[in-house]
């Protein structure tokens, strides 16, 4: 039996592929009935084969791998602008990002597989909102913000406003987002990043964790912290990170900032770990980024 | 609704009307009855259904046929030269990189990729493994694989290859 999964059929959809941004905008404004706007599809298609989103028939599927205005790295002064439609093999072998934030295209290496790198995009991963999105911590300690567009509107906010749930972000069902930026590492700042899985590819992390801290020779000037998988949406821990600034970066310091770290995060238990690793291992990874941040600046 | 889409399969063109819910392994395995590339998890996990998409492994179940349009394929029936085994084949059946060849198709896309980029450069076997993680194999235990693959990697350089 075609298009049936089990006993459950996939509904009919309508495929767009606008070849630009106007073409994309326009369908936004006009196009009838639901859409989802769609890239590596990575998500998408074991979605609706899942049926757990409910799709009726006749969806607009609106595929934005044409739209050449969403794809691409750039540096812009002293910030990366990277296009939403950007693949994530892509975001991970980039020069530019290699060099100016590390943190982030070593957290993009280890997403999933390199077949499904080769085709999912940065600004999908964004825009699914899981909790546990791997491109989210690093993107979140380097201060990021991501630019959402409507046919009629445009508005760039800061990455800690664009989740607002699992699965949800700010944007409405006609917005798409466009393109991320973020400014680059400097000279007295250092950033690391890890995460947690039950195997080494095809990882729904279990935690992940991201340190970015400014260092001036003998005080931590600046700092931020961001998880992922252990909270309703990845966070940054601002309470661990305002107790950092001032601090002189010695083992006790870092010890007592991983601490009231964990102590901030309320995680669950799910069917990967319970909330008491989750909570045990934001100590001890954040912990351990932060002294490799003081290891590399203090070098 | 069915949406016209230009392939270039192993070489051949084709232009197909696709269900607009099909996906490129759909309409590879069945459309074009390329046998080769396996119905598995279905849902991008496992890599046996691995194709090469304009020269990149791409797990063929993620695709959707409609977003193929103007795609150059290959699957394992174009790496073999009517029925001369490609020499990455070979390598595989010499050193045992596979037991019961449900994975192997897709591993052996993967692999060929894997091997091109190099350009008959070095890689280690760190970086093969990584390479080759987005494809399961139940059987082997991957290690006659990374052999498979690091022989074939000398085929290449000694000019055995295609």
């Amino acid at each position: 039996m075609k298009n049936f999964i089990g006993s459950r059929a996939l509904p009919e959809i309508a495929y767009h592929r606008p070849p630009d941004l106007a073409g994309l905008l326009n369908l936004l404004a006009k196009v009838d009935g639901d859409l989802k706007i769609v890239a590596g599809c990575t998500d998408f298609i074991p979605a609706m084969r899942s049926g757990n989103w409910g799709f009726a028939d006749g969806l607009n599927v609106i595929d934005i791998k044409g739209v050449r205005e969403l794809a691409g790295i750039r540096l812009e002064g002293d910030r990366l602008v990277i296009g939403a439609g950007t693949r994530l093999v892509d975001v991970a072998q980039s020069e530019e990002v290699r060099e100016n934030a590390p943190v982030l295209s070593e957290a993009v290496a280890q997403m999933a597989s390199p077949q499904v790198r080769n085709i999912a995009t940065i600004g999908g991963n964004l825009s699914m909102a899981s909790p546990a999105a791997d491109t989210a911590p690093p993107l979140l300690c380097l201060d990021a913000e991501v630019t959402v567009r409507g046919p009629e509107t445009q508005e760039t906010v800061p990455l800690t406003r664009f989740f607002l749930g699992p699965g949800t972000t700010r944007m409405k069902p006609r917005e798409v987002l466009t393109e991320i930026r973020f400014p680059i590492l400097k000279k007295n700042e250092a950033a690391q990043r890890v995460r947690l899985g039950l195997r080494t590819a095809f990882v729904c992390s279990i935690i992940s964790v991201a340190a970015r801290v400014r260092w001036d020779g003998k005080t931590i000037t600046d700092a931020r912290i961001a998880m992922g998988a252990v909270a309703p949406t990845p966070i940054r821990v601002t309470g661990a990170e305002t107790f950092l600034v001032g601090t002189d970066g010695s083992e006790t310091a870092l010890a007592e900032a991983a601490a009231k770290a964990a102590a901030e995060i309320t995680p669950i238990s799910d069917l990967r770990a319970s909330a008491e690793y989750r909570k045990a291992m934001a100590e001890t990874l954040t912990r351990r980024m932060l002294t490799r941040c003081i290891q590399n600046l203090a070098a | 609704m069915k949406v016209s889409v230009h392939l270039k399969v192993n070489g051949q063109e084709h232009d197909i009307d696709v269900d607009s819910r099909s996906t490129l392994l759909e309409v590879l395995r069945e459309t074009l009855g390329l046998t080769s590339v396996h119905r598995s998890c279905e849902e991008g996990e496992c890599g046996a259904c691995t194709i090469l998409f304009n020269g990149e492994p791409v797990s063929s179940c993620l695709v959707l046929a409609a977003a193929a349009d103007g795609a150059e394929i290959l699957t394992t029936e174009g790496l073999k030269r009517g029925e001369t085994l490609h020499p990455l084949m070979e390598s595989f059946l010499e050193h045992h990189g596979l037991q019961c060849g449900f994975c192997t198709p897709g591993l052996l896309m993967t692999a060929y990729a894997l091997i091109e980029k190099t350009n008959g450069g070095q890689i280690t076997e760190t970086e093969i493994r990584k390479g080759i993680e987005g494809n399961i194999c139940r059987c082997t235990g991957y290690m006659n694989i990374v052999k498979a693959i690091q022989a074939a990697m000398e085929a290449r350089r000694a000019g055995n290859w295609w």
